[in-house]
């Protein structure tokens, strides 16, 4: 096995390549109660359109079928594969985003036959006619309870409004009409083509053997070869945002908003994708984060209240940034910012060394649970990036990146703004 | 890994926890308080502590004080543990030994600062910030039907302790804010600083003697006659069960049960009362996971939550709005199925487990663990985690059946879309 160690946060992990190309990674954490492990396939939402290894034909399917397949997989001809973790004191879980979908199982014992338990089932799909309809139903509810949620309103509004054609603006569990059509033969088809282990990760942690954990692994991982490439068929977005505006009424008592930033500079993964992702959080941070003058005029002026907050979210082939939050007025909110942003000069370097260190102690944060160090890595890993690589990228950022990232990331012509409003 | 507990000064208590595989020193302080008619009051200080100290004056200047310091972080909260309010403080500092740094000592001096040394103007706060976040709890108070799952489950509750101050939601209410000004708001809070209880839990990697001589000399601060909190109401037989319907645009109906377990935190039978709540919803295992999703479709969730220190259980779904009748029968059935003792190996062997790896989940967490202990001190118990779990794994089938006989069902709440209504509502008895 190989080590990848980290001095700074006297962290390392172990890594191993199986024969049928999944990639393995363990991390040994003394003295903690809990273990977890999660089992990841490179296959979300926006894999949609796709040409499966040995064939020459395009293969189109139902919006919300990851989704609805994740779902299915906890069904074995035995019964709910939840009934096994179960028995065993461990609780299993999964979801599904735009990129990955993952399985998932935290215990404080047995850790060996809940690993053996994750690693079967996910290669082990049982469909049924009968089984694909009842959880049509279950669906149905899920996505009904996200329609009433505004904030995942605003948010999906916000990606229509960045994105003409990208997948990202199709809901990851699709529609109550999209989920109607999927059957048994899609979901294997799908399967087939996105859940062969060469396209697949797992990662473990906790205080566990990690030879043991290897063997374990690989003992019951059934594929000997590695398979061909999956075409992922994904359109060409332009550059530019498709409408700037949009909005929708709802239940709530005061408008909700997201100013998105489209980010057209994408396309890889890796260190390069890291140092861009870090150096827009820390940009993002600059210009509206809590101790920014953005913050305190807005806060002032009563635009803003406590749930105004900034992310950057970016993957490998599309990425934006968010500001948002609850305010009377998100029109003015979105002028204040835009306003700050065509002045560069009054960013200083000084805050930015701040926001560094603030930086480096979230990620020692991070590490103190064995369930966040788990998404984050595979967060990260499906973008080509080792979380260990962290704190060396961090360092490596100069003031320069971050203005280039106002310069050319968040402005004007990128911008959209999502209201949901009463 | 013992709990070492001393006594600052009168009504101060600090609680140390030396464990050496966390990457940050938590730091988590509770002001305990009635929960009562000064609720709307006890809620404004923590927002009003936020915007300013003596030595800091501003909101923004903490921001770079805490970013300075590596990235510590300082979150505030209140909420409700039974009929007792409750202000959360949490500071969370990178461990010395990556910085280099006394930064404990840094960091105990900024908490007694900011929570002793408020911005102060002629006797009072400063007048901008009151109104300014007087403002912002309004907009809080009203925005909570923007969380149509939670607000479900609070509606229930107000609805089922009409009456009793718990129904009083944790941040008050608006006619209240009226009330306010910055020079009242300001001899409360004295008030508060210098009567109420306060315990103070530090975790991580720090030496116990260390903290306790920074403690002693950064919070020995005078104080009045410290209050005792009187212990919350939790026996209350129902007459007849309530009916209650709220009208919204939802395109998903929200049913919520309210129950009254008339168990207190300390009793025996708080152990099987947990057990109950599992086999009845507390997971995948569950009769509710089991008859209302997976084998009936209804639900993309049904699961049941306890109120620990009021002695209530609850019950929430999302369905279609046209399934109410339906849902509600069949989750009835299954509280029934329950009382019946109709309870398998299965499901009360998993729910066992899943209460044991939970508890055991929480050594894991700083904060859980200062929550667990504090939690433990409200309900009178020295249990530790082996304690508790020890005490859960003694528990039978039997126990459980009994307990189910306490569980009285004293409101259905459901949210509907406005153009929807109830068939008939209910007809249990």
């Amino acid at each position: 096995m190989q080590e990848i160690c980290n001095k700074t946060i006297d962290e390392k992990m172990y890594f191993a390549e199986h024969e049928s190309g999944l990639k393995i990674y363990l991390m040994h954490k003394k003295g903690y109660t809990k273990q977890f492990a999660i089992f990841a396939t490179h296959y979300g939402s926006n894999d949609c359109k796709f040409i499966i290894p040995g064939e020459n034909d395009i293969t189109q399917v139902p919006d919300g079928i990851a989704h609805f397949l994740e779902h299915k997989m906890f069904e074995e001809e035995e019964g709910s594969i939840f009934e096994e973790f179960s028995k065993n004191g461990a609780s299993a879980n999964a979801f599904t985003n735009f990129t990955t979908t993952a399985y998932l199982f935290a215990s404080t014992d047995k850790f060996y036959e809940n690993l053996k338990l994750l690693v079967n089932f996910v290669q082990n799909p049982y469909f049924t006619d009968e089984n694909i309809e009842k959880e049509k139903g279950i669906i149905g509810q899920e996505i009904r309870m996200y329609e009433d949620d505004p904030n995942w309103r605003v948010y999906f509004n916000m990606l229509d409004a960045l994105y003409h054609i990208h997948p990202v603006k199709i809901d990851i569990a699709g529609t109550i009409d999209s989920i109607s059509k999927i059957n048994k033969e899609m979901l294997y088809k799908c399967y087939k083509t996105f859940y062969h282990p060469s396209n697949m990760v797992l990662f473990a942690v906790g205080d566990i053997d990690i030879n043991k954990s290897l063997k374990i692994i690989t003992d019951n991982i059934k594929e000997k070869s590695k398979q061909g490439t999956i075409k992922r068929i994904y359109p060409e977005e332009p550059n530019a945002v498709n409408k700037d505006y949009v909005e929708q009424k709802m239940s709530v008592s005061m408008p909700i908003f997201n100013i998105g930033f489209k980010d057209t500079d994408v396309g890889y993964g890796g260190k390069k994708l890291l140092k861009k992702d870090l150096s827009t959080q820390i940009s993002l941070e600059l210009l509206a984060g809590r101790s920014s003058d953005t913050y305190e005029e807005l806060y002032n002026e009563g635009l803003i209240d406590n749930t105004f907050e900034t992310e950057y979210i970016g993957e490998i082939d599309h990425g934006y940034s968010i500001i948002g939050g609850q305010s009377k007025n998100p029109r003015a909110v979105k002028d204040l910012i835009l306003n700050k942003l065509a002045n560069t000069d009054n960013f200083k370097e000084e805050d930015f060394e701040r926001i560094k260190k603030k930086f480096m102690g979230r990620f020692l944060r991070a590490f103190n649970s064995v369930d966040c160090i788990g998404q984050s890595f595979i967060s990260y890993y499906m973008k080509d990036i080792n979380i260990l690589d962290y704190l060396d990228v961090l360092k490596e950022i100069q003031y320069i990146d971050i203005i280039n990232r106002f310069k050319h990331h968040l402005n004007k012509e990128n911008s959209v703004l999502s209201v949901v409003k009463p | 890994m013992d709990l070492i507990h001393v006594q600052i000064t009168d009504g101060i208590n600090l609680y140390v926890k030396n464990i050496d595989k966390f990457k940050t020193i938590s730091i988590n302080t509770y002001i305990h308080n009635y929960l009562g008619k000064d609720a709307t009051r006890f809620a404004l200080i923590p927002s009003i502590l936020r915007r300013g100290t003596k030595k800091i004056k501003t909101y923004k200047d903490i921001s770079k004080f805490l970013e300075g310091l590596y990235g510590a972080t300082l979150s505030s909260a209140v909420y409700k543990r039974g009929e007792r309010h409750i202000q959360q403080y949490k500071l969370e500092l990178a461990e010395e030994k990556y910085i280099n740094e006394d930064i404990l000592n840094v960091g105990a001096n900024f908490l007694k600062e900011f929570l002793f040394n408020p911005l102060i103007v002629d006797n009072g706060f400063e007048k901008a910030y009151v109104n300014q976040e007087k403002e912002i709890q309004k907009n809080r108070i009203e925005s909570r039907i923007n969380e149509k799952t939670k607000y479900a489950v609070d509606r229930c509750i107000e609805e089922m302790c009409k009456g009793e101050n718990y129904s009083i939601y944790e941040l008050g209410s608006i006619e209240d804010l009226n009330e306010i000004d910055e020079k009242n708001l300001y001899r409360y809070y004295c008030k508060c600083m210098n009567t109420l209880p306060i315990d103070i839990y530090v975790v991580g990697h720090v030496d116990p003697d260390y903290v306790i001589q920074l403690f002693h000399k950064h919070f020995n601060v005078e104080r009045e006659k410290i209050l005792s909190i009187p212990e919350t109401a939790v026996k209350k037989s129902v007459e007849k069960v309530k009916y209650v319907t709220d009208k919204l645009d939802v395109t998903q109906g929200k049913l919520t049960l309210g129950f009254r377990t008339n168990i207190s935190p300390n009793e025996k039978a708080y152990y099987p009362l947990l057990l109950y709540s599992g086999i009845l919803g507390g997971g995948p295992f569950s009769k509710l996971f089991m008859n209302v999703r997976e084998k009936s479709s209804l639900a993309y969730y049904a699961s049941t939550r306890l109120e620990r220190f009021k002695g209530l259980m609850l019950i929430m779904s999302g369905i279609e709005i046209d399934n109410y009748q339906k849902t509600l029968d069949l989750i009835l059935q299954q509280v029934e199925e329950m009382k019946r003792g109709n309870i398998s190996n299965y499901e009360f062997d998993s729910t066992l487990k899943a209460v044991r790896t939970s508890m055991n989940a929480i050594k894991d967490s700083a904060t859980q663990l200062s929550d667990f202990y504090m939690s433990q001190n409200i309900a009178h118990s020295n249990d530790d985690i082996e304690d508790f779990i020890n005490k859960i794994e003694k528990v039978a089938i039997n126990d459980v059946v009994r307990v189910s006989e306490n569980i009285k069902l004293d409101t259905v709440y459901f949210m509907t879309g406005r153009k929807g209504g109830v068939a008939n509502a209910g007809n249990m008895q």
